[in-house]
């Protein structure tokens, strides 16, 4: 490969590709949106809590259940 | 993590029976050799030691299979298989005489009686624990495995 192949390849490897600036920054600002992202986890967790009343009222439920008719608790180890 | 799914799932499905039958081996051991109660426990023995195991597997395998064309919530799945189990259930214990029939109650091993009355709220609670295991359970089971959706 002689000079003019090397000022042949640079030329092209600057026509492909685009020269890097110094400052670049994205079209827009991303911190809001990391922002709302880690706002939403908190909330989004305290949602599934609040979901699982229905679930800690069938615990109860059955907890219930089973101290006032201990004799079923036999039954429903044999159903298990 | 994406050979034998299916095997992980039957896996996962028989974890918490194999956790119980201990205990139930222990009540076995205390109320017929220890206590020495006429309870004909053995016989019904076969259905939670047998088959319940192996149906909690297979039954683990189905919601794997199904689950990409039906979206069922684990929870729900395992809240349907109640309503399998108890005829199951109740013909294995009538055929082995664990289980007869009265006028007002159902008889468990000759020694539990429950009032008709009383086995439709029952059976709603062991739908509701059926429902609490295999969403807790289960669930977070599939999910350490690699096999929730």
């Amino acid at each position: 490969m002689n000079a003019h192949d090397e000022d042949r390849m640079k030329q092209l490897l600057r026509q492909a590709l685009p020269p890097v600036e110094t400052d670049a920054e994205p079209a827009r600002d991303l911190w809001p949106a990391v922002l709302r992202r880690l706002d939403a986890e908190p909330a989004r967790a305290a949602g599934s809590l609040r979901q699982n009343w229905f679930d800690w009222a069938l615990l109860t439920g059955l907890i219930v259940f089973a101290a006032a008719f201990p004799a079923t608790i036999p039954v429903f180890l044999y159903y298990l | 993590m994406s050979t034998h799914p299916y095997l992980r799932a039957y896996l996962a499905g028989i974890f918490v029976t194999t956790l119980i039958l201990p205990l139930i081996l222990t009540a076995f051991i205390i109320v017929r050799l220890v206590l020495q109660l006429p309870v004909p426990i053995e016989r019904g023995l076969i259905f939670p030691m047998a088959l319940v195991p192996a149906a909690w597997g297979l039954w683990n395998m189905i919601w794997l299979a199904s689950h990409s064309r039906t979206h069922l919530a684990i929870g729900l799945h395992g809240a349907i298989f109640p309503f399998l189990l108890l005829p199951i259930g109740a013909t294995v214990a009538h055929c082995f005489g664990i289980l007869s029939f009265g006028s007002s109650s159902a008889t468990w091993f000759q020694a539990i009686d429950v009032p008709y009355a009383l086995i439709v709220p029952a059976f709603c609670c062991g739908v509701a624990a059926y429902y609490l295991v295999w969403k807790y359970i289960v669930g977070g089971l599939n999910r350490v495995l690699g096999i929730a959706v």
